[in-house]
């Protein structure tokens, strides 16, 4: 055996008995092999043996989705340590989050890790909704995969908001009730939402309680589920989106005629159709390591920003919650600070119906639109009028949100920042 | 079987989809229809009866049926009883049966501040009735016998003279004139030969207590507590007392009215500040300020409250310094002072007693009776002991011990008694060392006290 | 390879029943399940203080007197013999309003409101809320902050 040490190690541990058991492809050296690895893989298997070189270009993708995934995992990952030390109770959270800071080893550095990947997260969700709009790639068969992605941007924004609450100190006291007074403004159910949601009729501990089992369970858990559908989606809708090409469109195929000899025949006993894979032998090439070792390294990436942001800049942790002290003003997360803008206008206007409204129309929007060109490429000329659209919807709500956290000070009044010093005045 | 047909299971299908549709509407049913909710529509139904104008009648129409609770997180409690107790509020609903009943005399203890357990006992947190009275497998405080009410004021207030639980005060002074501080501690004074009282009534059923009162060693085998003689009232006063001692430590609020400002209170006040150094009472006590017999007849108790408070504010020129007292201390005195008008109060001042009688005092307040009787009279069993297989009588003490000796016995103690027979057990009590109990200046009075035992003009020449 | 298919007539009409009856009862089961979870997710004790209070004797309220109750967070206005309980809770996000002038103000985003508790200025969507206030029976003033009345209701002694 040739190679390093460590390769050296790992070949001769991998045809062991022990080896062989666990692993039941040993480190790829064919074709064939690198074809196994993927598929073979309980991890890997969900991914192509083989992908299109137009999905492996980062400027296509901005690798969005992927970043999104992989701060999840890291949130799933720094959310459960810090599961050993916080606890949901009014009166210990706080004291919490300070042994999080002072006494806990690395306890700053989780902390501060989980905040800035939630925020970062939210971020890149929003950011690949914009990129699978203006690539098209919602279009058909990809309907329903942007559906279950419009599902779990709500999850994400659900998942920030629940978690905002935990620290209990002023920020999440009145960050959320906020929140859930915009909530009590829709119609006929608002007042039973809001009650429902905070398991009473004030911001208190069976909020504390309820928002602690949605963030660390219920909505996890949805969005986990969510997540393996959406990327398991990718798959069956025929990879990502390309750019159309004669002999590329996407094809179904009834099951039986399949002319490649792939050796897994379970399609073969499924009823139905399947995209064509594999027509461009050219344009594609194999997962083993071309896919793989680009998501690692983007994964790597990643970590390397979340901890560049959690070890020079820390998540803030004001005072303590106080009911009868409000700050002013009082802000909603920055992701909902559009919406707080809009409220201030009006709260049923801004707070209930536009948001119903955008929701709506990202739902449907893949149904009305059944023009099929201009996927697979940015800014495609033919989408210019929906381009247009969604950019004018998107530089608005860009507006709205800087507005709302640059230029509104007490009393919701307008301020020029680099004019007025702030004045975080308290209530009364 | 390989033709991938079911009809063999559809018999089992629909079996277990009856059974389980059928459990799943029993479970539902059983959760929704309480008897709490029967209760209330009973209520309302009563209050849409009685119901004297149209705007009263919509608003009974108008009650929700719904749990109800006092919530108490002070004493973290929250009580549920007013769920089906829903009248206990008004006074027209008095002599209603029970669960409607009125619940008088609450104004000093209103129930959004108090709720119901904390004097009543019981598990607040049920909904059921069962459940709420308490009598239930792990619940160790089930609701008292009503007759025992009286014990849950001396979680808060002292038992010493509360002039709405005559009960309790009959117990608290059965309590010291018995002598049970021989033996037992409680709030930190008293002797070591049985357990701790200061938990007892958390502990012990009523019934128990009873019974370990007639015959100790009934209850807890191998005790060497005497059984006690105690007439049928003093019985129950005495356990009474003994339910009061929950060691409840409570905050605040629950915690500020221990002394109900009384006449009583004010003369153990006035004869622990030293009021006579300065005022005289009978023709006993100081010049300097003037006598107090019958102040009550010339001030009003506004001027002597506010005199209390500062006394040159009413009194200019006065030498009486601010003795910086609590509202309800500066009540009770002035109550003292009301009643030093009506009758005479025979005042016991420290200061003004000779130490026989101080001795006397400190007897009884260190239970001594208990185990030596009333007066040192003795005959109280001790199974097995020399001395008569009882514990001494100390009427001839002075005989048999000169004062240094007895005041070191006693602040020494005596931890082996010499027994009758070595082959029984050994006497369950003895002499407990009461050094660090009893102060030096004590101990020494309580000599005289008991050298005073003797019977004038016995000298038996021993 | 197909499988067989099933029987010309399909089921038989004992086997339908029992098919129906099968999935009527599963149905049922699924059905109240899901509403007693929603149920179940629904309090019924909140704790929090009672939303009805006891405020006081009418004699603690100096006549003309707007009196803030911090626990309760209400105003008690006393004209006269006339008593009315207005909420200091702003309508528009929650915060506590204060007592200006002859009016009550948000400092959360400047919402102004009459001493009627009506909107003049800011974002607040409707009026402070006016409870209702009663006489307990033991002559307390009793709020009850679950039910809303009309501004001009009082309790008139």
């Amino acid at each position: 055996m040739n190679g390093p040490l460590p390769k050296r190690i790992w070949m001769w541990f991998a045809q062991t008995r022990v080896g062989r058991s666990i692993f039941r492809v040993g480190p790829p050296q064919s074709n064939l092999e690198r074809s196994q690895a993927m598929v073979s893989s309980f991890l890997l298997h969900v991914q192509p043996a083989k992908v299109s070189r137009h999905a492996l270009r980062a400027s296509y993708t901005l690798g969005l989705g992927l970043i999104s995934l992989y701060l999840f995992f890291i949130l799933i990952v720094t959310g459960v340590l810090l599961m050993f030390y916080y606890v949901p109770s009014t009166a210990q959270a706080y004291d919490r989050m300070k042994d999080l800071q002072f006494v806990i080893s690395a306890g700053l550095v989780v902390r501060n890790m989980h905040r800035w990947a939630a925020h970062l997260m939210v971020l890149s969700v929003m950011m690949h909704l914009c990129r699978v709009f203006y690539t098209g790639a919602y279009k058909q068969p990809r309907e329903f995969n942007w559906v279950l992605g419009v599902g779990l941007f709500l999850m994400t924004l659900g998942l920030s908001f629940t978690g905002y609450l935990l620290p209990w100190d002023q920020l999440a006291f009145w960050a959320i009730t906020v929140g859930t007074n915009i909530a009590g403004y829709a119609p006929v159910i608002g007042p039973e939402l809001r009650f429902l949601l905070l398991g009473g009729n004030v911001v208190g501990q069976e909020a504390l309680t309820r928002f602690y089992a949605l963030h660390v369970i219920v909505l996890p858990a949805l969005a986990g589920l969510m997540v393996a559908v959406h990327i398991w989606r990718v798959r069956k809708d025929g990879g990502l989106s390309r750019p159309d090409s004669p002999d590329d469109s996407v094809q179904s195929i009834p099951v039986g005629q399949l002319p490649t000899n792939k050796s897994y025949g379970l399609m073969e006993l499924a009823r139905g159709t399947t995209p064509q894979v594999g027509q461009n032998p050219d344009d594609e090439v194999f997962s083993w390591p071309h896919l793989i070792f680009r998501e690692l390294l983007l994964f790597m990436l990643i970590v390397a920003l979340v901890l560049f942001l959690a070890v020079f800049w820390n998540a803030p942790l004001e005072e303590l919650a106080n009911a009868v002290h409000p700050p002013n003003p009082a802000k909603a997360p920055w992701y909902f600070l559009g919406l707080q803008e809009l409220v201030s206008y009006s709260a049923f206007w801004g707070g209930v119906v536009v948001p119903a409204l955008l929701v709506t129309a990202l739902l449907l929007l893949p149904y009305m639109d059944r023009r099929r060109q201009g996927v697979g490429r940015w800014f495609a000329r033919e989408r210019a009028v929906a381009n247009s659209i969604f950019s004018v919807c998107v530089v608005t709500a860009i507006a709205l949100t800087v507005i709302g956290t640059v230029f509104r000070g007490p009393n919701w009044s307008w301020v020029v920042p680099w004019q007025t010093p702030p004045a975080m005045t308290e209530g009364h | 079987m390989n033709d991938g047909s079911v009809r063999s299971f559809y018999g089992w299908f629909t079996t277990l989809g009856i059974l389980v549709g059928v459990l799943v509407g029993l479970g539902y049913y059983r959760d929704e229809y309480r008897p709490w909710k029967e209760y209330q529509r009973r209520f309302i139904r009563e209050e849409i009866r009685r119901a004297a104008t149209p705007d009263q009648r919509v608003l009974a129409q108008n009650t929700l049926v719904q749990i109800r609770q006092i919530l108490l997180p002070e004493l973290n409690r929250v009580d549920r009883c007013t769920t089906c107790h829903l009248a206990v509020e008004d006074p027209s609903y008095g002599g209603y049966p029970q669960p409607l009943a009125y619940h008088p005399q609450h104004d000093q203890h209103p129930f959004d501040k108090f709720g119901c357990t904390i004097c009543h006992r019981g598990q607040g947190r049920a909904t059921s009735a069962v459940d709420a009275h308490g009598a239930v497998a792990h619940w160790n405080e089930p609701m008292l016998p009503l007759k025992y009410i009286q014990a849950s004021c001396g979680q808060c207030h002292a038992a010493a003279d509360n002039p709405a639980a005559p009960e309790l005060v009959r117990g608290a002074q059965l309590f010291e004139t018995v002598g049970c501080r021989g033996c037992h501690k409680l709030d930190g004074v008293g002797g070591n030969i049985g357990p701790e009282l200061d938990r007892v009534g958390a502990r012990r059923s009523p019934d128990w207590l009873r019974q370990h009162f007639l015959a100790p060693a009934a209850v807890t085998p191998g005790s060497g507590m005497p059984p006690q003689k105690f007439a049928e009232a003093d019985i129950e006063a005495i356990v009474l007392f003994m339910l009061s001692q929950t060691g409840a430590s409570l905050p605040g609020f629950y915690a500020s009215m221990k002394v109900i400002p009384s006449a009583s209170e004010g003369q153990r006040l006035f004869q622990q500040k030293g009021c006579i150094g300065c005022h005289s009472v009978g023709g006993q006590g100081g010049k300097v300020g003037p006598a107090l017999d019958d102040v009550g007849l010339r001030r009003s108790p506004e001027w002597m409250m506010q005199h209390f408070r500062d006394p040159q504010t009413v009194s200019p020129g006065s030498v009486m310094p601010r003795f910086g007292f609590t509202e309800a201390e500066a009540r009770a005195l002035t109550d003292f002072l009301l009643r030093l008008r009506d009758q005479k109060v025979a005042l016991s001042i420290p200061a003004l007693m000779g130490p026989v009688e101080r001795g006397r005092e400190i007897y009884s307040k260190y239970g001594c009776a208990g185990c030596h009787g009333p007066e040192g009279k003795g005959g109280v069993p001790n199974p097995n002991a020399k001395t008569a297989e009882q514990v001494p009588g100390l009427t001839y003490v002075a005989d048999g011990y000169t004062k240094a000796e007895l005041k070191k016995l006693i602040l020494r103690g005596q931890r082996e008694i010499v027994p009758l027979d070595p082959r029984r057990p050994a006497p369950p009590l003895y002499m407990p060392a009461w050094g660090s109990t009893i102060k030096d200046p004590e101990a020494d009075d309580l000599v005289a006290y008991l050298f005073s035992l003797k019977p004038k003009g016995e000298d038996l020449g021993f | 390879m197909n499988p067989s298919p099933p029987k010309a007539n399909g089921v038989s009409r004992r086997g339908f029943f029992q098919l129906s009856l099968g999935w009527l009862a599963a149905s049922f089961a699924a059905a109240a399940t899901a509403v007693a979870t929603v149920r179940f997710l629904v309090p019924n004790v909140v704790f929090e203080p009672d939303q009805r209070f006891k405020a006081g004797a009418p004699g603690d309220y100096p006549d003309g007197s707007v009196t803030f109750l911090e626990d309760e967070r209400v105003f008690l206005v006393r004209r006269g013999n006339s008593f009315r309980c207005v909420s200091a809770v702003c309508t528009h996000l929650g915060c506590t309003v204060n007592r200006t002038g002859q009016g009550y103000h948000c400092p959360c985003h400047g919402s102004a409101f009459s001493g009627e508790g009506r909107v003049e200025s800011g974002p607040a969507p409707r009026a402070l809320a006016w409870f209702l206030v009663t006489l307990s029976k033991d002559n307390r003033l009793l709020v009850d902050k679950g039910q809303i009345v009309s501004s001009d209701k009082y309790l008139v002694l």
